[in-house]
């Protein structure tokens, strides 16, 4: 221990230490400023929205006949959507992140094409892949099935502009559980399938929710396929489309609301929970 | 009994291994950083599959590449395996981690007496994050043990934790693989932990099991120059009497001060450097042209005589000699 007596600072020094603290704390008032107003930019139009709309408004537009037709033809195809999503792009997005596949670019850019094609864009191809005049669109007629302006239209547009968020999201859930954790399961006895069951999809079950609720999310907001290839029957999109065509813009903001209640509280419930659970395993 | 005999293609070179572990024997497989030590025990846990061989443990046949042929996979093989990463499952409990291995109705009791005695008692509701290095370990080794694996294989488990809980942990592995008489391989590349765990020493490089014995036997009769380059062995002096070409090796904790004819070489030179080693001082002593390194406490520019106790000698091919052209003890 030293007993020194420290010198007394130069008056220079003092000033410009003083200044130091002064300055940071200024900077990190502006930041978190800086920061907040981005995060209220980014939100504005949801904040716009409940500015907007009344109680009264909603439940008017929602009251009215066939009104809630819409809502509940998206939630039927959207969860169609995620059950399809589940059973082929989970197998896909494990063999992906596992390397199981050959040439796995090749299997990687094919998913991102689809994402990056416009949704307007997939919606004319598909028109092309599983049309009525198609070799598809005539298998599926002799299953009395048709790809165009029908509820299985609506799926497969849904599918087509949700997949690769969920494939891709997946993909990622599942690299990061590390493969020596399921040799590990393997060396004490576990056969593949129930290493998966019992190590793999738990350790993965946060990324995997997430992938699923922004799946679910852009499920819910498909659009531009939706538009080519399935305009009948209306999910929530289309008719807040043709409300707003037909009759203006304060009719459809109801519906736009319904659509944020039903897309949103899914994922900001799944990312609370996978935060809570990624928080658990780091102790 | 663990009786594998195997060959594997590597880039640099095929590993081609032979090795049988009686129950309850404890075997240090030695050598350098990509010898080939860590592929042998996922040879014998059915993780990498090899070209030519086989491997059998208590008479069951695990891997046999001739007809009929055999690939039993790693799940049905009884086989732990503890690498340096505990690799505990992080989602589940320590007690469900301890009984993960342990079949569909696992005895409470027993994995309570199990957690007592490798002093995890309170821990059995906490998760693998809240746990220290060396608990996480106790941990994965509870877990192998519980699951009956016919053999253990130790891929340097403990290395990178701290001497003190190394020590502990090593010999927590030999008592509890004793009372279960299983195999044991522990995959080592420092001799004082191979020597510490294992009752019998093998040492490999570049693929070749180069000897096999005692921890003793090979420290004090390398069979090559290689052999005991690798076990420690830092100088190498000519020993004429050997024939041309002779070589006496000396190992640094092997040499005495002073002259001692009847125990072994004796050498004198001047001392040219000289470092802490340990808890002592390691001085190099120049010896004509070479300088052999050994303990002494000797500043540089001294001049010293010391005796290199019964030095292990090798011809000029570099295998040892007969115990009758060594150095008399």
């Amino acid at each position: 221990m030293s007993w020194a007596v420290r010198p007394a600072p130069e008056p220079g020094q003092a000033s410009g230490a003083a200044l130091a603290p002064a300055l940071r704390s200024a900077s990190s008032v502006l930041s978190l400023a800086g920061a907040a107003v981005i995060w209220v930019a980014l939100l504005g139009p949801v904040i716009a929205l409940f500015f907007h709309v009344t109680p009264g408004t909603v439940s008017g537009a929602l009251s009215a006949p066939g009104a809630l037709t819409p809502l509940v033809v998206s939630l039927e195809a959207g969860g169609i959507t995620l059950a399809v999503l589940v059973c082929l792009g989970t197998p896909l997005a494990w063999m992906m992140a596992r390397g199981r596949l050959p040439v796995p670019r090749l299997w990687e850019a094919g998913v991102l094409a689809c994402l990056l094609l416009p949704p307007l864009v997939v919606g004319l191809l598909l028109i092309f892949m599983v049309g009525p005049l198609t070799p598809i669109g005539q298998l599926l007629g002799h299953v009395n099935l048709s790809a165009t302006n029908t509820f299985f239209a609506l799926v497969v547009a849904e599918v087509y502009e949700s997949a690769p968020y969920y494939v891709l999201g997946a993909q990622a859930a599942f690299a990061a559980v590390d493969p020596r954790m399921e040799q590990q399961a393997e060396l004490l006895g576990d056969r593949p399938s129930r290493a998966a069951r019992r190590v793999t999809l738990p350790l993965a079950a946060p990324g995997l929710a997430m992938a699923l609720t922004v799946a679910w999310a852009r499920a819910m907001g498909a659009f531009g396929a939706v538009l080519i290839i399935a305009y009948h029957p209306y999910g929530l999109p289309l008719q807040i489309w043709t409300t707003l065509q037909e009759t203006g813009l304060a009719s459809a903001l109801p519906f736009a609301l319904v659509l944020l209640v039903v897309a949103l509280p899914l994922p900001v419930a799944a990312y609370l929970w996978s935060a809570r659970a990624r928080c658990r395993r780091r102790g | 009994m663990l009786d594998a005999d195997v060959e594997v293609d590597r880039r640099e070179f095929t590993l081609a291994v032979a090795l049988r572990v009686a129950p309850g024997e404890r075997l240090a497989l030695f050598g350098p950083s990509g010898a080939g030590k860590t592929t042998v025990l996922e040879v014998i846990a059915g993780l990498v599959p090899p070209r030519r061989g086989h491997v059998l443990l208590d008479g069951r046949v695990l891997t046999r590449t001739s007809a009929p042929r055999r690939a039993v996979p790693p799940w049905q093989r009884r086989v732990g395996l503890l690498r340096q990463d505990p690799g505990l499952f992080p989602h589940l409990s320590v007690r469900q981690n301890l009984e993960y291995g342990a079949g569909p109705r696992p005895d409470r009791a027993r994995t309570e007496r199990l957690a007592a005695d490798l002093g995890l008692a309170g821990l059995l509701a906490a998760r693998p994050a809240g746990l220290s290095g060396g608990q996480a370990h106790r941990v994965a080794l509870g877990r192998l043990l519980l699951a009956r694996c016919a053999a253990l294989l130790l891929d340097e488990p403990y290395t990178g934790l701290d001497p003190g809980l190394r020590r502990v942990l090593t010999a927590l592995v030999r008592s509890l693989a004793a009372d279960r008489d299983i195999p044991v391989v522990l995959v080592a590349h420092e001799l004082a932990e191979a020597q510490a765990f294992a009752d019998r020493l093998a040492v490999l490089d570049r693929g070749r099991l180069v000897q096999d014995g005692t921890a003793d036997a090979v420290v004090r009769r390398p069979a090559s120059r290689r052999v005991a380059e690798l076990v420690g062995y830092l100088g190498f002096v000519p020993y004429p009497a050997g024939g041309r070409g002779a070589v006496a090796g000396v190992h640094p904790e092997r040499v005495l001060p002073g002259a001692h004819e009847e125990r072994g070489l004796v050498l004198s030179g001047q001392v040219r450097a000289s470092h802490p080693a340990g808890a002592g001082w390691e001085a190099g002593l120049a010896v004509g042209p070479d300088v052999v390194w050994c303990r002494l406490p000797e500043a540089p520019g001294a001049e010293a005589t010391v005796t290199v106790l019964d030095p292990p000698c090798f011809g000029a091919d570099g295998v040892l000699l007969p115990r009758a052209t060594q150095v008399s003890a």
